[in-house]
């Protein structure tokens, strides 16, 4: 800085290092001056309608119910409602999410396809539903396929293991029984073998040169260590099949019609929107990457296993992360049809004790927290994929 | 969404045009396929794909069948018809509907001159299909629809200034593109003044004229806002960029319903006592928040895309870092990015449907209501689809036309 003293200085209003300080001060008095009237404001708000400002009514007793999700009665806390909303919305968007992925893939590589009716399938799914509204797809679902489904004993039903009516779906599911927990002893060994056996497979591989199915070696030994572990614990799982009864089914797993709803307009939507990252992260990879492949001597099957895919994979995972996104923000619309997720349980409870300030603040922290959760799982995944083409 | 799909042809015709030999052998045009070749080749290329064909051609022909067979003999669309005046305009008084018809000749006249302007005529046999196709369909579907014999006139009206327009476009050419590009800017608060001067407040807006205005409000105000937050992300003072990072994670983190509500509950709280905004004018505000968030992140990436050497030009010139951004490089930015834009544009338009969600009379919520109602019992769908047609014959269109207007111009080619 000494030095600096000796050179002739520019004057102060043409001083860079001056100028940016002055900037960015008149910038964070100007936030300033704008946030203090905001909390002013609202400390006005307090007192002159007795508002309140503290998290302590998340203790109150909530007193409303929730149709569908975890263990939960209207005696306990808003607090608990609002992880009963929580729980919902994760429960809808980790289903979603996995069946919007295979929706999409199907669609995308149906886009791909070298025959002519199911590209244009593709082409029109795509087309049609990328351009409706979300919550225009959720309600039709809602309110004209689901709640226009027969009545519970004229319901549909698939081979009486699963049912569709306007009281909901129930799906043949598993129970666990007895012996349970010392399977999935069994179940954890039989993954270890499994993995030693794609080891040893791929060792042999490598000095043989010759191709073996890895997977199905260890999909075998899998099989083989549970199977073995199923009949020394006494069959510790049964098949759950649902039952239809006069006003709801018993047994197997059920959902309510909105969840049903919600889920199929989710998944239809954000289906569409991942067709066109897997068509276009596919076509991404350079044609020259598929010839040299094809120079090799693999075959299609090992073009697109080996070279293709992997590398439309890397360019695959930033966009699908905003449209996982997308999906778990989305499922806020259900607001509009009545499944009881985060937004909705806000809603009601807001309603119930005019704390909209603080439920608000809750709301978008939870969303907070989700988004950052699935954009981190999705960049180490990104991470590995990157790494291991580059080894 | 982020399109940055054209790379690897991009590389390539880098490779041929630095190639050594500069003769490029065309191999002679193919004869078109006979329709035998045509359908073996597309269609039953290998035993697989014949399954294939077979299996979804059994799907297409039954899903086209039953959805036939429900337009035009089961189901009853005098829900529609009953209400298509509320799905249109909601509870905009009558006396004052001219207001309306104004601003839709108004804007029927400058989508026609900008059409003329920014497209070629399609001279391909299968545009002339396609369009021919939409013509009769539309007919047929007003004629069942409208019986009034003043609406067929002001809807004749429309169609011949949006056709004059088209050709008056067509014959003055580039010429009107600075009055074009005037009259947008303007359209919008014209149209907010034809439709609300005197006593026709906002609140009876509905329908999709509610949708239509918002969107266009949201747009307006969220392409400004935006670009500002754009370049205070890229801000080289931190006070600066770092709020506005912040600003667009949290907005973009958090679903846009739980903006909307935030609108409608706490804003007014944060606001000084006298300042009071209408219900909607606060929904708006919100989403304009929400939409100006992304339109930052789509110039972020235009700006990344602004080769580095365009800045060195510019310093090189002599340019101030205010002039090169203003001169330089947003102007490179900004074209780049009119895909992604408009793609964002078209989903605001989508996302106004979330306006039935706070009970806003939108056409999502017309239509809902409709479908509700006792008379109608059981005609959910034929209350629901016209709803649901309407918004997507309006972003399909728009893709579509900024599709063909890219291409005119070579958007993605520079």
């Amino acid at each position: 800085m000494a030095a600096a003293a000796n050179r002739a200085r520019p004057p102060l209003w043409r001083n860079v290092r001056f100028l940016r300080i002055l900037g960015q001060a008149i910038f964070v008095l100007l936030l300033v001056i704008v946030a203090r009237e905001a909390v002013l404001n609202l400390g006005f708000g307090v007192e002159r309608q007795n508002l309140d400002l503290s998290f302590d009514f998340l203790r109150q007793r909530a007193g409303f119910a929730i149709k569908e999700g975890i263990a939960y009665s209207p005696n306990e806390s808003f607090f608990r409602a609002f992880l009963v909303g929580v729980a919902n919305t994760i429960r809808v968007a980790l289903v979603g999410i996995a069946l919007a992925t295979v929706l999409g893939l199907v669609m995308g590589v149906a886009r791909l396809s070298t025959n002519w009716l199911v590209r244009r399938i593709g082409q029109v799914y795509v087309e049609i539903v990328r351009n409706t509204p979300v919550l225009v797809q959720i309600i039709f679902w809602y309110v004209a396929v689901i709640l226009a489904l027969p009545v519970i004993e004229g319901g549909l039903s698939l081979w009486d293991l699963a049912f569709v009516s306007n009281r909901g779906t129930a799906v043949a599911w598993f129970r666990l029984e007895e012996g349970a927990g010392a399977w999935s002893l069994f179940l954890l060994a039989g993954a270890a073998v499994g993995a030693l056996v794609v080891r040893r497979r791929t060792k042999i591989n490598e000095r043989t040169g010759r191709l073996t199915p890895r997977v199905a070696w260890a999909a075998g030994a899998f099989l083989v260590v549970a199977g073995v572990g199923f009949l020394l614990t006494g069959t510790p799982v049964a098949g759950d099949v649902p039952e239809v009864g006069r006003f709801g089914y018993t047994g197997g797993v059920q959902v309510s019609p909105e969840y049903t709803a919600l889920l199929l307009g989710l998944v239809i939507y954000t289906g569409a929107f991942i067709a066109e990252i897997v068509r276009g992260s596919i076509q991404a990879v350079p044609r020259g990457q598929k010839e040299a492949a094809e120079a090799l001597g693999l075959t299609a099957r090992q073009q697109l296993r080996l070279v293709v895919l992997p590398q439309a994979l890397r360019i695959a995972i930033p966009p699908l992360n905003s449209q996982y996104l997308n999906l778990t923000k989305n499922s806020s619309l259900a607001l509009a049809i009545g499944y009881p997720e985060i937004v909705s349980v806000s809603n009601t409870i807001i309603n119930q004790a005019a704390r909209a300030t603080q439920m608000l603040l809750l709301v978008m922290a939870t969303y907070l927290l989700m988004s950052l959760t699935i954009s981190a799982v999705m960049n180490a995944l990104n991470r590995a994929v990157t790494r291991r083409g580059q080894a | 969404m982020n399109g940055g799909g054209a790379l690897p042809g991009d590389l390539e015709r880098g490779v041929i045009a630095a190639g050594e030999e500069p003769v490029v052998e065309v191999a002679p045009r193919r004869p078109p396929l006979t329709p035998n070749e045509w359908i073996r080749r597309n269609l039953f290329s290998s035993w697989f794909n014949g399954v294939l064909t077979i299996v979804s051609g059994a799907l297409v022909l039954f899903i086209g069948f039953r959805l036939l067979r429900f337009v035009f003999v089961s189901a009853d669309w005098t829900v529609l018809k009953a209400n298509l005046r509320v799905y249109m305009v909601g509870r905009f008084p009558q006396e004052d509907i001219w207001r309306v018809w104004a601003v839709a000749f108004f804007l029927a006249m400058l989508v026609g001159v900008s059409r003329g302007v920014l497209l070629p005529p399609s001279r391909t046999r299968r545009g002339a299909y396609v369009r021919a196709v939409v013509a009769v369909v539309a007919v047929g579907a007003l004629v069942y629809l409208v019986e009034s014999l003043l609406v067929w006139l002001l809807l004749a009206i429309a169609a011949a200034l949006f056709a004059g327009g088209v050709a008056a476009g067509r014959r003055l050419g580039r010429r009107l593109v600075r009055p074009i590009l005037i009259a947008w800017l303007l359209a919008f608060p014209v149209v907010v003044v034809l439709l609300s001067f005197g006593d026709v407040g906002a609140d009876r807006w509905g329908g999709m004229l509610l949708n239509v205005i918002v969107a266009v409000a949201v747009i307006a105000l969220s392409f400004p806002i935006g670009i500002l937050l754009g370049l205070g992300r890229r801000s080289s003072l931190p006070a600066v960029s770092w709020f506005c990072v912040g600003f667009i994670e949290l907005i973009r983190g958090v679903p846009l319903l739980t903006l909307l509500i935030f609108g409608r509950f706490v804003l007014i709280l944060l606001l000084p006592p006298g300042l009071t905004f209408a219900q909607l004018v606060r929904a708006i505000l919100m989403f304009t928040l929400f939409s100006s968030a992304y339109v930052a992140e789509i110039l972020r990436g235009g700006l990344q895309g602004v080769p580095e050497g365009q800045y060195e030009a510019a310093r090189a010139l002599g340019l101030s870092t205010t002039r090169t951004m203003a001169l330089v490089a947003l102007p490179q930015a900004l074209r780049s990015t009119i895909p992604p834009m408009i793609g964002h544009f078209i989903s605001v338009f989508k996302d106004t449907s979330l306006l039935a969600a706070l009970s806003f009379s939108d056409l999502l919520f017309t239509a809902r209501r409709a479908s509700q109602s006792f008379e109608f019992v059981g005609h959910q769908a034929e209350a629901l689809l016209p709803a649901a047609f309407l918004f997507w014959v309006i972003a399909f269109s728009i893709s579509r036309w900024s599709q063909r207007v890219e291409t005119r111009l070579g958007v993605g080619e520079r």
